[in-house]
């Protein structure tokens, strides 16, 4: 089996859900626009030789429907020639894509890859325009299909033990790492992208331009104080707040894949190769301890151990789950979203496992790291993890 | 304003300060375009103030707004940029701050704005009209007259209309017609004497209180225990009035007694008492700091004593409880006045210097003795005017006891009564009228003919009443008529609740008006539209095993709503109040509704664990189609589905829009005295434009076990979030059954009386759980919902 590079990276900033910078730009041109920039960064490939583009997509209906994949890889100016496929795992599809066409090459089949993930949580609510569950759910086992993602927050926070002031302090150092990195300069795969709003003072339409070039979740005045006086949201006297759970956002971001072969053809840059993959069921009412089964079998199927880890993406839907999946892997904290996080930068669903996979191999570069692995719970009780190996 | 009196195409208020802000806000209730006009930012957006203004208005309560677009519809204006905004405005209402070099100053920065047929009317509350029209231009004199609200002035009745000397009548009768039938206001005309009628009594009426407080020792929360409801007036009484008032505000209204009155028999009086400037001054004002009179510590009302604060006691002597509960005026004051303690003691002496004052200054401040007790009932919320109290304890009794008082020094004034007050009459409101002391005769009501839509008008005591023609008459309802025609339903069980008697009655009243009437209309002298279905009654069917009463209730209920939805002639419901339960049920499916603006609707069964079982819930599934125009209705449905759930009650009657309860057909009125009238043109059109009920054997689309399964997500959610009970869950789950036609398949086609079927058949499982059983025990021991 052969190996699968990276060889190039690109995302939007995150923008706030409804009035941030992206709420006006549809997920299908946000997918343009990385896919575009993803193939140019890769360098001179020739584009029609992109075997197939897998892009993420947690609620593919409304403005994400009709294969955004291939509406995405059109709209981005790319030869009719390349095809698209729209990909759902909720929370995990952008990572899934990743693997999915890593194994392509690996298996020999491809030599351009292209995956990524978009998503606007303006456009199209969680949960999709229309919830429709099946009605024999309410009357068997499987009722905790219709539990929310609050409420399994909830449980998870009660069987783990986390406490209100632990999930508080974790989004509050969330916010701190966030600012922190952005301070920094840090690259993290950023290509900034132009905004349009159509809006009219009653005599002309006027078209309001802008360049989004940065995330925008992170707060400055948040406190522990303000944090721990905000009601809980999903269980009364419960411990989950909007605060500490992720932001609803809308982003994008893509990531060309391609073989040895190509890579020597088109004397292209390997950022990384994508050593493996893992996702994992676990029961829908505590989805988020979903890592907790998914890092132990890619760790086994990589043969990489858990301290060789340099780097981790831990999503953050939210503090409760995060705090127990550190608590049950033991997994080092310091490691675990140098960054930031969800909750201070936002998490655009589908879109978000190949945004954090792009940030983590710009950011591991100039860092010098070598094992980094991007991990996440997903509704209805999954888990994934994915581990690349970082090339400086 | 002036020809078409009734036509304001836009108006402005000046000043956005709390009464101006929300009186643009009930001007817009009222659909009246409405400009607000605030001073010009220093920096920034110009219009920054008028705005926050505005912002500030939904946080107000009670809800200065009659549905949520107000805050959008009020046009923002400065006086920098916007003064022709003025330009096409009919009615120009100032309510800026209390100084006459500032509302000089605006004046003359408006008079080339304002249109010559448009009336200038100021709210001020401190200033004479005659002063002020002296600083305003020639030019608007004419047109210019006060207009005093009452705060807040959504709710408060009373708009007091003063002219000064060169007011045109047209602009007075243009107002008051405005006021009545566009605002709903009750509109008392006042003398220009200082506090206009019902501050300057209910201000008077205040610091006797406050003199006789201190006079007889007594706490301020012995006082509010003596002087609410058990006296007809407002729960918050006296001194929790003052805290919602503001102790600064009341302190201003006393300053223009001091300042304005210094010969008045009553003039040392004037003053603010030592408590009150110790609060003013400390910036404890009342309920807008938080602190005032009273404060709330955790869970404990506290009231001041001293300079300090203890917990509130509303206790009060047996004796004085029993004297309280007497119900013959003459009775009670005597009983009263012959007390040995000083809580009876102090509101003899209260009631007499308040009826002293009020014969003393009838004759200056107001035309007769209406105005004087309609202000005090509709700007002070009393049940009885003072000269309504003092006629029904017998007048002549009462005149001797305040002349003995005065004769022994106990009155706060000493000064004879005036001559007419002891000429031997038996009070001042009669077949003649109400007696002017001005011009020592009796006064009729006033014959504008904008006092032609009320049907039947609040009377005062000793009014003679019309009752038009009686048709049948039974213990639970009254059929009548005004005028042969049209057949008028009055219900008289307790609150208007529905039971079976009241049922039976509804059913014979539709086969009467078929017969006999060109339509049929229901409509309440008094109390609410209808406050539900008798709980009580209920609940002893379930207790004592009579279930097959209860369903044959239920059935009958529903049938006889059915019966107003497809009766022959039309059926026309007249609602002001509350509307719950069955009474929104009636309403509902009657073929038209004219509700007042400040009607309170609401399907509220799930309180009690039981869900709307007279067709309410049919109706609003039926609705949730209607009202989508098109695409999909699930999300109307899902709104339903929360009102009915939670219980939820409507803050207007634009609201009731909203919620379902009223189609877009129906008539939305402001003045709460002209529904009957409105409701009475209503029928009449109906009938003559050819009125058919409409078909019934339509069948509906109905969300089947699809939306079923979308409410259960919801409430799964909220259950194992703990935000609802288990019972909650059983109820609502009811609910959505019902709304969503049963577990068929989603879009089956059903009939209304298979939603008839389930609504009947859910309520009766409902009525026989244990739980649905102590939530109905509970509201009918406390009146308010138990959560279990």
């Amino acid at each position: 089996m052969q190996d699968a590079y990276i060889v190039s990276a690109t995302r939007t900033p995150v923008g706030k859900a409804f009035r941030g910078s992206l709420s006006k730009t549809r997920p299908d041109d946000m997918l343009a626009h990385v896919i575009q920039n993803a193939v140019s960064a890769a360098g001179g490939i020739d584009p029609a030789r992109i075997e197939d583009a897998i892009i993420g997509c947690a609620m593919p209906e409304g403005p994400q429907g009709m294969n955004i994949a291939r509406i995405g890889v059109l709209l981005a100016g790319l030869p009719d020639a390349v095809p698209g496929v729209t990909v759902n795992r909720f929370c995990s599809s952008g990572l899934q894509t990743i693997a999915m066409a890593a194994d392509r090459i690996r298996l020999g089949e491809a030599d351009l890859m292209l995956a990524g993930g978009t998503e606007s949580m303006t456009m199209v609510p969680m949960m999709g325009n229309k919830v429709e569950m099946n009605p024999a759910l309410f009357s068997s086992e499987h009722i905790n299909i219709a539990y929310g993602m609050g409420i399994t927050a909830e449980n998870v926070a009660d069987k783990y033990a986390i406490s209100r002031e632990d999930q508080d302090q974790f989004a509050y150092n969330s916010h701190i790492k966030a600012l922190a990195a952005q301070e920094s300069g840090i690259a993290t795969g950023i290509v900034p992208i132009a905004t349009r709003s159509y809006q009219t003072d009653g005599s002309v339409v006027q078209v309001r331009e802008g360049l989004f070039s940065a995330d925008e979740g992170a707060r400055a005045d948040s406190s522990l104080e303000i944090l721990a006086r905000l009601r809980t949201v999903f269980k009364a006297n419960g411990s989950v707040t909007a605060a500490n759970s992720s932001q609803m956002s809308d982003g994008a971001a893509a990531l060309m894949l391609a073989s040895e072969a190509a890579v020597k053809e088109y004397n292209l840059q390997p950022l990384a190769v994508f050593r493996g993959f893992s996702v994992a069921g676990v029961p829908p009412e505590i989805m988020g301890i979903g890592p907790i089964a998914a890092i132990p079998k890619v760790l086994k199927q990589t043969g990489i151990h858990q301290d060789d880890l340099d780097w981790i993406e831990l999503n953050e839907a939210f503090a409760a789950q995060a705090l127990a999946v550190i608590k049950d892997t033991g997994l080092n904290p310091e490691k675990i979203n140098p960054l930031g996080g969800a909750i201070s930068l936002g998490h655009p669903l589908g879109a978000t496992g190949a945004i954090l996979s792009t940030k983590m191999i710009h950011a591991m570069r100039e860092k010098k790291l070598k094992y980094g692995m991007v991990t996440m719970c997903i509704g209805t009780g999954m888990g994934a993890a994915g581990i690349f190996e970082i090339l400086n | 304003m002036k020809n078409k009196t009734k036509l304001v195409r836009r108006a402005a208020v000046l000043g956005a300060g709390v009464m101006g802000a929300q009186i643009a806000a009930h001007l817009v209730n009222s659909g009246i375009e409405t400009v607000l006009f605030e001073l010009a930012a220093k920096e920034g957006d110009p219009n920054a103030m008028v705005k926050k203004a505005i912002a500030g208005l939904k946080k107000l309560k009670p809800s200065p707004l009659g549905f949520s677009q107000v805050t959008n519809l009020i046009i923002p204006a400065n006086y920098d940029q916007h003064l022709h905004l003025l330009d096409d405005c009919d009615l120009v209402i100032e309510a800026i701050g209390e100084r006459m070099d500032w509302k000089k100053d605006l004046y003359d920065k408006i008079e080339n704005h304002i249109g010559e047929n448009a009336i200038l009317a100021t709210n001020t509350s401190g200033l004479g009209i005659g002063e002020l029209a002296t600083v305003l231009p020639e030019s608007l004199r004419h047109r210019f007259c006060g207009i005093h609200f009452f705060n807040p002035p959504r709710y408060m009745n009373l708009a007091e209309i003063i002219p000064h000397a060169g007011t045109d009548a047209w602009v007075l009768d243009a107002l008051e017609a405005f006021s009545i039938t566009t605002l709903g206001k009750g509109v008392v005309r006042a003398e220009d004497t200082p506090n206009f009628i019902a501050n300057r009594i209910g201000m008077f009426s205040m610091l006797a209180t406050m003199h006789h407080t201190k006079g007889f020792n007594l706490g301020f929360d012995t006082v509010d225990a003596l002087t609410g409801p058990a006296i007809g007036r407002p729960k918050s009484a006296t001194y929790r009035t003052a805290d919602v008032v503001g102790l600064d505000t009341m302190g201003h209204t006393i300053n223009t007694l001091t300042n304005t009155l210094p010969n008045d028999p009553w003039a040392k009086y004037y003053q603010k008492p030592e408590w009150l400037d110790y609060l003013i001054q400390k910036g404890d004002l009342g309920q807008k700091t938080r602190q005032g009179v009273f404060r709330k510590k955790g869970k404990v009302i506290e009231v001041l004593d001293g300079h300090h604060y203890r917990p509130a006691d509303y206790s009060l002597p047996d004796e004085v409880k029993a004297i309280l509960k007497i119900r013959d005026w003459g009775e009670k004051l005597a009983a009263l006045r012959n007390s040995d303690t000083r809580e009876a003691k102090f509101l003899w002496a209260m009631f007499r210097d308040l009826f002293h004052y009020c014969a003393f200054h009838l004759g200056k401040i107001a035309d007769s003795a209406r105005e004087l007790d309609e202000a005090i009932r509709w700007g002070y919320g009393w049940k009885q005017g003072p000269f309504e109290i003092w006629q029904a304890a017998g007048w002549q009794q009462v005149c001797e006891w305040i002349n003995e008082d005065i004769d022994q020094g106990k009155s706060m004034a000493n000064i004879a009564l005036p001559a007419w007050a002891s000429d031997g009459r038996e009070g001042v409101h009669g077949i003649q009228g109400s007696w002017s002391a001005a011009r020592g005769e009796y006064s009729p009501r006033s014959s504008l003919p904008v006092y032609r839509r009320q049907l039947q008008p609040q009377r005062l005591l000793g009014e003679p009443t019309e009752h038009g023609e009686t048709i049948i008459e039974t213990d639970a309802s009254r059929l009548w008529t005004l005028d042969g025609k049209v057949a008028i339903l009055s219900f008289k069980t307790k609150m208007n609740t529905v039971n079976d008697a009241l049922v039976a009655d509804i059913n014979i009243a539709i086969d009467t008006a078929e017969a006999k009437y060109t339509g049929l209309l229901i409509w309440q002298p008094k109390g609410p539209f209808c406050a539900g279905a008798d709980l009580f009654g209920m609940a002893t069917m379930v207790k004592e095993g009579r279930i097959d009463d209860l369903e044959a209730m239920i059935d009958g209920f529903q049938r006889v709503n059915l019966r107003l939805k497809y009766s022959m002639v039309p059926t026309v419901a007249a609602v002001r109040g509350l509307a719950l339960g069955g009474g929104a049920e009636i309403l509902m499916h009657c073929a038209r509704v004219v509700a007042a603006h400040e009607s309170y609707i609401g399907l509220v069964e799930a309180g009690v664990g039981l869900l709307p079982a007279g067709g309410g819930t049919k109706e609003l599934a039926l609705r949730s189609r209607t009202n989508t125009v098109a695409g999909d209705s699930s999300a109307l449905l899902q709104q339903y589905f929360e009102q009915i759930a939670m219980g939820k009650v409507t803050a207007s009657a634009h609201e009731a829009l909203s919620f379902g309860y009223l189609r877009p057909s129906d008539v939305v009125i402001m003045n709460t005295e002209e529904t009957l009238f409105v409701a009475h043109q209503q029928v009449k059109a109906m009938a003559e434009s050819g009125y058919r009920p409409p078909l019934r054997h339509i069948k509906h689309a109905v969300a089947g076990r699809t939306g079923i399964a979308n409410f259960r997500t919801a409430l799964v959610n909220m259950q194992a979030g703990n935000f609802i009970s288990d019972h909650d869950y059983v109820v609502s789950e009811r609910v959505a059954t019902v709304l969503c036609g049963g577990e068929v398949d989603a879009e089956s086609r059903v009939d209304e009386d298979w939603l008839i079927k389930l609504e009947r058949e859910n309520f009766l499982e409902l009525a026989q759980m244990p739980k649905t059983l102590e939530r109905v025990a509970f509201m009918l021991k406390n009146g308010k919902p138990l959560r279990n």
